[in-house]
Formats: C-alpha cells, sequence, structure tokens
C-alpha cells in the first residue's frame, strides 16, 4: 500500500491533529500580535487619539492673493527641490465666476491612500494622525506618488546637490535633505509641532509651533489648528463660512479645508 | 572564412546576447551610481518601462502554472513536456521580474524590507510576499531537470532529494496554482485599488489581469516552444499538444476579450468623471494604436481566430504567429493601462479630471536595461535548451533517477 493511501493509526492521527491545533494557535497569536503591535489602522485610522489634537488647516480662497510667500517658505523651511515642491499654487480660473488662487499642501488625510498602499509602513499616522515619512524605511517603489488623489507626493530622483533658491530670503531649512531614492511629502512642519509639545506652545497661535506656510501668509488665508478646540484660528476661521475639501467623492476625509470665496 | 566557419550560430549567439547585456550594466551602473533621475520617470509619470516589463514578464510566466495545473491537477499526462518547457520559462519569467524591481525601487539596497516590515493592506505587500514564494516553488519545480545534468549525476544525496520532489510535483501544482491566482489578480489590484485615479479604479482590474495572463502565458509557452523546436529541428513537444494548448489559449483569450469589451464600453453609457476622459484618450488618443491595434484586434480577435484555425489546419505557421501576437498584446495591455493612470493632471489641478498628455519617454538608459533583462533570460533560456538533458529531445535519462536507491517507498526492487 502507498504511503498516502495507507490508513491513519491512532498515534498518527493524534499527533497531527495536536501539530495542527499548536500551529493555529501560533499563527494565530501572531496575528494577532501583529495587528496590535503593526498595523497602521488599528494606530491610527480615524484621527488617531479621539481624545488629542485634531490639526487641521483652513485655505480661505477669498483672501489668498497668489503672492506665492507660502510655497517659498515651505521650500525654504523644508529645504525642497524646485519642481518638486510639498506646497503648490494653481490659478484656477474655471470653478468660480471669478479666478481664484489655490495652493495645495498635503491633505494628511484620515483614509490616506498612500499609508494603506505602502508595502513598508514607511508612511504612516503619527500619534495625531498626521500623514508622515520614515525616510530611513522607505524603499522607493513609489506607489504613494501613484496612489495620492492630489498630487502631494515626490520622489528624491538623485542626490541632492542644488541651492535653495528661498534661502534665507524666506526662511532656513529646519530639517535635513532626504536621501536619493525616497518618497516625501508635506509634514504640517511635524517637526514644529513635536517641539511644541515639549515647549508648551499651542500650533496655530504660538508661532514657533506653527507651519512655515500659515505664519507667512500676508492676508491671513492660511490658517492652522486643532478643530476639536472651539476656540483655536482655525475652528473660528471656518465657523459661518462654506468650506470645502478637495475630492471628496474619493472618501479620503482630509485635514485641509478650502474657505470658498463669498 | 574556416576559422569562422567553425564558430556555431549559438556561440555568435551568446555573443550578441552578452554584448547587449554589456551595455545594459553601462545604464545598471549609472542608475545605481546617480539615482532614478537619468531616467525619464518623473513625480508625474513615477511608473513606465520597468512596471511594464515587469507585468509582461509575470504575465508571460502564468503559463507555467495553468499548463502545470493541466498536466498535475487534471491529469493531462500528455502534456507533461510542455508543464517542462512552461515552469522553465516560469522561473526565468519572475527572474526578469525581480530583476526590473531591483532596478526600479530606488533604493535597492532595501529590497528585503517588504519581508520585514508588513503592511498588510497593501497590494504590494501581498504581490511581493506571492511572488517570492512563488519563485521558490519554480526553483522547487525546476530543480529536478537541473539536476539531470550528467556532471551533477554523481551525487546521489543530490539525486535523491530532486527524486523526492518530484513525487511532490502536484503538490507544487497546487501551490503555484493558489500562488499565482493571488498575485496574478492582485497585480491588477494594484492599479484597482488606487481610487484617487479614476483610470485604475475599478474593480474588473484583477481579472482582467489573470484572464489575459492565463492567454497570453499559454500561448507564450507553445510560441517558444516552436521557436526552439524549429532551432533544434527536433520535436520536444508533440505537435497535436501545441495545437490543443494554442486553442485553450484562444478561449481564455475570447473570454478575456468578452470581459473587456463590457469593462470598456460599460463606462461609455454614462460620464464617470475622469474615467471617461481617460476612456477617451485610451480609445481615440495617443494609445489608441496600442489598444486598438495591439490589444484588440491584432493581439486579440485576430490572434484567437489564427490559434483556432492553426488546429484545424495543422499549421504550425498560424501557431506561430497567432501565439506571438498573443504575447504582443499582453504587453500592449500592460504599456498603455499603466501610462493611462497619469493622464490626470493631480500636480496640475487634483481637482481637475481633463485629460493631460504627461510626456513620458523612456530614456536609453530604461531601454538598455530592459534589453538586458530580456538578454539575460533569453541567455538562461538557450543555456537551458542546449544543456538540461529534459529538453535535448532525448529520452529523459531514466538510468539517472531510477537507479538510485529511493527512500521514499520501500517497495521499489533496489538496481543496478
Amino acid at each position: 500500500m502507498s504511503e498516502l493511501t495507507r490508513e491513519m493509526t491512532r498515534r498518527e492521527f493524534a499527533r497531527l491533529a495536536i501539530g495542527l491545533g499548536v500551529g493555529i494557535a501560533a499563527a494565530d497569536w501572531v496575528w494577532h500580535w501583529f495587528l496590535a503591535h503593526n498595523d497602521p489602522a488599528a494606530q491610527a485610522h480615524h484621527g488617531a487619539n479621539p481624545d488629542g489634537p485634531y490639526w487641521s488647516m483652513a485655505i480661505d480662497l477669498e483672501q489668498c492673493i497668489g503672492c506665492r510667500r507660502c510655497v517659498n517658505a515651505c521650500q525654504a523651511t523644508n529645504d525642497t527641490q524646485d519642481g518638486h515642491l510639498w506646497n503648490i499654487l494653481i490659478k484656477d480660473e474655471n470653478t468660480f465666476e471669478k479666478p481664484v488662487f489655490l495652493t495645495r499642501p498635503c491633505m494628511h488625510c484620515e483614509n490616506a491612500p498612500c499609508v494603506n498602499v505602502c508595502p513598508v509602513q514607511a508612511t504612516y499616522h503619527n500619534e495625531d494622525g498626521l500623514v508622515v515619512m520614515d525616510y530611513d524605511r522607505c524603499i522607493g517603489c513609489r506607489y504613494c506618488i501613484v496612489a495620492c488623489p492630489y498630487g502631494a507626493r515626490v520622489f528624491n530622483w538623485g542626490e541632492r546637490d542644488d541651492v535653495n533658491p528661498q534661502v534665507p530670503t524666506w526662511g532656513t531649512p529646519e530639517i535635513e535633505r532626504r536621501p536619493r531614492g525616497v518618497a516625501e511629502k508635506c509634514t504640517f512642519c511635524v517637526h514644529r509641532i513635536e517641539a511644541a509639545k515639549e515647549r508648551n506652545l499651542t500650533p496655530g497661535i504660538d508661532r514657533a509651533a506653527t507651519p512655515a506656510c500659515v505664519n507667512i501668509c500676508p492676508v491671513e488665508a492660511r490658517v492652522f489648528g486643532d478643530l476639536r478646540d472651539p476656540n483655536s484660528p482655525v475652528s473660528k476661521a471656518i465657523s459661518g463660512r462654506q468650506s470645502v475639501v478637495l475630492r471628496s467623492e474619493v472618501g479620503t476625509n482630509p485635514r485641509v479645508f478650502y474657505l470658498l470665496p463669498v | 572564412m574556416t576559422a569562422l566557419r567553425r564558430i556555431s550560430p549559438f556561440w555568435i549567439w551568446v555573443a550578441f546576447l552578452l554584448a547587449v547585456i554589456g551595455v545594459g550594466l553601462v545604464a545598471v551602473f549609472l542608475i545605481f551610481t546617480q539615482g532614478l533621475g537619468v531616467t525619464g520617470l518623473s513625480d508625474g509619470v513615477p511608473w513606465g518601462l520597468w512596471i511594464t516589463l515587469d507585468l509582461s514578464c509575470i504575465g508571460l510566466a502564468a503559463g507555467a502554472f495553468s499548463i502545470s495545473a493541466i498536466t498535475y491537477l487534471l491529469g493531462r499526462e500528455s502534456y507533461k513536456p510542455l508543464a517542462r518547457v512552461a515552469v522553465f520559462i516560469g522561473l526565468l519569467g519572475y527572474s526578469g521580474a525581480l530583476m526590473a524591481l531591483v532596478l526600479d525601487i530606488g533604493r535597492p539596497d532595501r529590497f528585503w524590507h517588504g519581508w520585514v516590515f508588513w503592511n498588510v493592506h497593501s497590494m504590494l505587500w501581498e504581490v511581493t510576499m506571492c511572488i517570492t514564494l512563488y519563485f521558490s516553488v519554480l526553483l522547487l519545480e525546476v530543480f529536478p531537470m537541473a539536476v539531470e545534468m550528467p556532471f551533477l549525476a554523481k551525487y546521489k544525496w543530490l539525486q535523491n532529494f530532486a527524486h523526492r520532489i518530484h513525487h511532490f510535483a502536484p503538490v507544487l501544482a497546487i501551490m503555484g496554482l493558489g500562488l499565482s491566482l493571488l498575485h496574478q489578480s492582485s497585480l491588477g489590484a494594484t492599479y484597482g485599488v488606487v481610487i484617487g485615479r479614476a483610470a485604475l479604479f475599478r474593480s474588473t482590474m484583477p481579472l482582467l489581469f489573470i484572464v489575459s495572463a492565463v492567454a497570453a502565458g499559454m500561448a507564450f509557452t507553445v510560441h517558444i516552444t516552436l521557436i526552439v523546436q524549429w532551432i533544434k529541428r527536433r520535436e520536444l513537444v508533440p505537435n497535436a499538444v501545441l495545437f490543443e494548448v494554442g486553442q485553450i489559449a484562444a478561449a481564455v483569450l475570447l473570454l478575456y476579450l468578452y470581459m473587456r469589451f463590457w469593462d470598456t464600453t460599460a463606462g461609455t453609457y454614462g460620464y464617470v468623471p475622469g474615467r471617461t476622459e481617460a476612456e477617451n484618450v485610451l480609445t481615440a488618443g495617443p494609445f489608441a494604436v496600442s489598444f486598438w491595434t495591439w490589444e484588440m484586434i491584432l493581439g486579440g480577435v485576430v490572434a484567437a481566430s489564427l490559434l483556432i484555425r492553426a488546429r484545424l489546419r495543422q499549421s504550425v505557421m498560424l501557431l506561430l504567429i497567432g501565439s506571438g501576437l498573443v504575447m504582443a498584446g499582453l504587453i500592449a495591455n500592460r504599456w498603455h493601462t499603466t501610462l493611462l493612470a497619469f493622464t490626470q493632471p493631480l500636480a496640475e489641478n487634483p481637482a481637475v479630471t481633463d485629460p493631460l498628455i504627461t510626456a513620458y519617454t523612456p530614456a536609453w538608459t530604461e531601454w538598455a536595461t530592459a534589453a538586458m533583462v530580456v538578454a539575460i533570460l533569453t541567455l538562461l533560456f538557450s543555456l537551458g535548451m542546449r544543456y538540461f538533458p529534459a529538453y535535448k529531445g532525448e529520452a529523459v535519462p531514466e538510468a539517472v533517477t531510477a537507479a538510485q536507491p529511493v527512500p521514499i517507498e520501500g517497495t521499489i526492487p533496489e538496481t543496478g
């Protein structure tokens, strides 16, 4: 009788059953350990800590004069490269009766497509729910650039040796240049927000804790703060105004709100 | 003259392939030292020729799992010689895909991160896992053929091990089927889940990918077998089997065309922002030749009818042309599916759906490295066809495997 068709002995059956049981239990344990420690959805799916701040930005399309200062300040502060900016200015002449200037940082989506598609969790929600990058983990597959519905991600196509044209006029670099071969994006100047926690400053109010693009705006078209705090600048700016998020049809739930022209 | 005549055409062929590989290595050096800036890729078109090569390699390698499944799971013993060619092509196809991926990622030094830092929500993570696992399955499937080489005959343990693996051919076929059903589809889903790009976001993507891969993978195996037989002037696989597999490929291809027809036309019966514009670009824009001529007509309808006619008329030439056209159709499909994604000008204005025909022309570095990958695969395939006993057209040397003591089943009498 061949090995495969022979009937099992009781001992063999017991061994197989115990083996399977232990195997399934072990796999289940590994899976749950993994979900608890490693799953970006578990970490920060819907805006992270529900009691913590909900950092958001309001951009007033009525106020914005298209002066590019937020674009320049961002390039200086985050030391980004020409043609691969984190914050861009678009002149939109078709959507409203009058032309408007639309500046676009990262939306820091709650349901961020880039976070979902990254094969190595190099981009993730931090404890405040902001979408940030681990440049030491990124493998440079650029799936996040493909997936981002807002075109907000750029890539380091080579080693950086360019001179930043906005330094020192619009600020000085506060973070390191990113290495060749990794993706990058706007962070809401997360380094300032993190530093503010130790110094007990309030992002959106204290300038040292507020994103560079918000500080530089001469007409206060950009406002930042905690949307869960009704007295924060961003809550006040939004109240009483019609606001939209970009591409709401894709369900990303952005943290950037555009106040419509009146 | 006489000296030249003595060089066999095979070695001229090898020298040509080595020259192509040499040029490619120059480009590889540039890419690895200077970064991906030396390619034609950009933030607007982050994926291009390499991804097409990668998807085509894997799609054309689908013959390995589909023909193995027919042979070992449906019990078609007569397909065994073709299955042996198919798994070898499969192994090479996946090797090519892995090479293209290492070139394509910005940090090839971190290629192993996918196995360590899991993101179970990412289609690319799933693809990484499946491809590497399936690559191991293919290695195990090809291994017994490699150890048939005469100079390895003296290593008894190797022979025993190979013999043992060969016993598990049906198990390997099941694993191959399972893993392939997963990742051939999820390569399509890699595009299908991208909600931000209307041209891609559709649940039909994984189905279209796997059905087209099965058709093209089988056709490609037949195509390559015919070419090898023509060069070697010797039969590797009985013609009847090749015609039959060609016809199965044609049937799968017709199923694909049917699915693709509804997938494309259903979108034209209403306006879907972004998707409708993208489909106009596909059917009437710069991709129209790739779509109509190559995917739909030559690689679709014409190829299917040629494959069916080939069997009716027992015409090897029709089979050769038909199967070649299916291959071309799959490559065209992977090319315009990839590039269509980047016609929506997200960075110009995310809210606008008007198509932007982003300028992407692959740089010479991309062409040279793509040609290099193809040349490496062709070289390995040529060497395998020349030196693996399984493809020499000789009877597989039974003596080599059967003469060994076989520890699995004690009932086999000891010989020689």
